[in-house]
């Protein structure tokens, strides 16, 4: 997938509101592959709704939205499956980790789907983002912060041609924030991937090519 | 162990499934009970004699005082035989033809004696006669051996009256089916001895039985002016517990053998009595059923943001309700292998008596248990797998 293209797009729950400035909303906008985007938000205007949209977890929304020229709207069950397996991936604002598995089981889980990374690439990427003895410990007995790398690993287990990352660095300190940027950065190059980078505040810094704001 | 089960294994209610499993095993083990001991017990009233076909009733007129002495015909006229032939329950009539010629038999063997007898023969239409069986053709250009089909009571009649009356040995049926029998023919101005053997006994047809081509070669050969109109007839009816039948034949005076109506009506008691113990025990599989996928959709329910993550990290619908598709479908089956099981165990305390009490009857097995077994637990099976699917794609929706 080459490009995702939002034209007039439009939350529902927006479709009254007649003060509707943004850089997406009702606009026409293309994210491309290979680029590097942020779009800022404030609470409230539908970032998350973007997410779901992209992502087809929802689709309460007005305009159209096509991967490549084609309309999402369309697509079937198989579709969204085969994309999210093999052409998005996304870090979650809200994680969605299996608290009843561990760290490393939590990544796995998505690796046994793709087979895509080795046992000792994810266990490098669990010690660079200094993790690495939280590994085998429940999720759920983990810190929001560590939580969040463990997802940001889990979205980089798979092949993927758009990288949605959702607030990705909300809980975490400068250093480890970096780390993660350049863990994702270069596993988007490699992949030649397109990343979208969605923040109400606190981002990652990184060469953003393109700024939106919602 | 799969993480994917690992993660949806939670939540599992073990009382509930046990519930589900016991249940079902019960509903099950009654359904297959009711089914196996229908099959085991119902040619014990319909055994048959395999010659006959089985829905069949033999019909005569009754021979009265007055019909006695008053030389009244009790032969069948072409018109009795097409009212009959007209009627709802009926599906096809036969004439029996008897020999119009003088018949003897006698049998000889060492050690035996020698018996002779005054006989007679009677034929229905072949079609009436299961006639795959061996040897029950007659060409008179070739043949020179009459296949016989006896009653079985004249077996018992030897047996249990006259050979023991004599000392004479008693004998089996099959070895009456080795000894050959002198027939005598005689009529007409011609004479001729043929060989007789008995191929077989039958309980339901009191009369000596022969091929319905002998009958004709016979007839025309040794009696070719006698009158052949019938005195008794053969009609296969579809269901003769029929209440119409016993009207009708109550009404024209005519006579049937009435065990074949009594074991009509015992037959009809013990499909009530199967069908019942069928129906109560698809009822209590039917709950069981419904147990099982109110637990599931309880577990689905419980496990509802575990599924749509799953379903969110690239997990298609099927490989996420594979593992409840795999554990209801794996429960169903251990039902059925242990409804087999126990439904072997207690086939094996009646079975033994049936045999004591009939032992020509062959045993079935317990194939028809085995192939219901199957298709209901194939068919339970696939709905579980259908409802977990649906649920599971409801939930893709956000309708879970």
């Amino acid at each position: 997938m080459d490009k995702i293209e939002l034209k007039n797009t439009l939350p529902e729950v927006f479709a009254l509101r007649d003060d509707i400035r943004s850089d997406i909303w009702h606009q026409e906008v293309t994210f491309e592959r290979g680029h590097l985007y942020l779009v800022e938000a404030e609470s409230g205007t539908g970032k998350s709704s973007l997410c779901s949209y992209i992502i087809g977890y929802r689709d309460d929304y007005q305009g159209i939205i096509c991967f490549d020229g084609k309309n999402i709207r369309h697509n079937k069950v198989q579709d969204w499956v085969e994309l999210r397996k093999r052409s998005l991936s996304m870090l979650f604002q809200e994680l969605r980790l299996f608290p009843e598995l561990t760290a490393y089981e939590n990544v796995a889980i998505k690796n046994n789907l793709t087979g895509f990374k080795k046992k000792k690439q994810i266990e490098a990427w669990f010690g660079a983002l200094g993790i690495g003895d939280k590994m085998h410990e429940k999720v759920g007995r983990m810190s929001f912060g560590q939580q969040q790398r463990v997802a940001m690993m889990r979205a980089l287990v798979q092949p993927f041609d758009f990288l949605l990352a959702d607030e990705p660095v909300s809980h975490l300190d400068d250093e480890n924030g970096r780390v993660m940027g350049e863990i994702m950065m270069e596993e988007a190059r490699a992949q030649g991937a397109g990343v979208i980078v969605t923040s109400i505040g606190k981002h990652i810094g990184l060469d953003y090519e393109k700024t939106f704001k919602l | 162990m799969s993480l994917v089960w690992k993660l949806l294994r939670q939540h599992i209610s073990l009382p509930q499934f046990a519930g589900f499993f016991f249940a079902n095993l019960l509903g099950m083990l009654i359904v297959l009970l009711g089914v196996q001991f229908y099959y085991d017990v119902l040619p014990v009233f319909t055994q048959g004699d395999g010659f006959i076909k089985k829905d069949y009733l033999i019909v005569s007129k009754r021979i009265s005082m007055v019909g006695s002495f008053g030389g009244r015909s009790n032969s069948f006229s072409p018109a009795d035989i097409d009212e009959i032939r007209n009627q709802k329950f009926c599906r096809s009539v036969g004439a029996f033809t008897s020999s119009h010629y003088e018949v003897g038999a006698s049998m000889g063997a060492e050690g035996m004696g020698y018996m002779s007898t005054e006989m007679f023969f009677e034929s229905v239409p072949d079609r009436f006669v299961d006639t795959d069986r061996d040897g029950w053709h007659f060409d008179p250009s070739a043949d020179r051996t009459v296949p016989i089909i006896l009653p079985r009571s004249y077996l018992a009649i030897y047996n249990f009256g006259f050979a023991q009356s004599r000392s004479l040995p008693k004998l089996s049926e099959g070895v009456i089916g080795m000894v050959d029998l002198a027939i005598h023919l005689r009529g007409n101005g011609h004479e001729e001895i043929m060989k007789g053997r008995v191929i077989g006994f039958s309980n339901r047809l009191n009369t000596i039985l022969v091929p319905e081509s002998f009958m004709e070669w016979s007839n025309r050969t040794f009696a070719p002016e006698a009158d052949t109109a019938p005195t008794r007839l053969i009609v296969e009816v579809d269901n003769p517990t029929d209440d119409a039948i016993a009207r009708f034949l109550q009404e024209k005076g005519y006579e049937t053998d009435s065990d074949k109506l009594d074991a009509g009506r015992t037959t009809y008691f013990l499909k009530v009595v199967s069908g019942v113990m069928l129906c109560v025990g698809l009822l209590i599989s039917a709950l069981s059923f419904y147990i099982l996928m109110l637990s599931i959709y309880l577990l689905v329910q419980k496990n509802t943001t575990k599924l749509e993550n799953l379903l969110l990290i690239g997990y298609s619908p099927w490989r996420v309700g594979m593992p409840y598709q795999a554990l209801t479908v794996g429960m169903n089956l251990l039902v059925l292998m242990l409804a087999l099981g126990f439904l072997s165990l207690l086939r094996g305390f009646y079975i033994d008596t049936i045999s004591v009490l009939f032992p020509q009857m062959e045993d079935a097995g317990m194939w028809p248990a085995l192939a219901l077994g199957i298709v209901l637990c194939l068919l339970v099976s696939v709905l579980n797998v259908c409802a977990i699917h649906a649920k599971v794609l409801a939930i893709w929706k956000h309708k879970g």
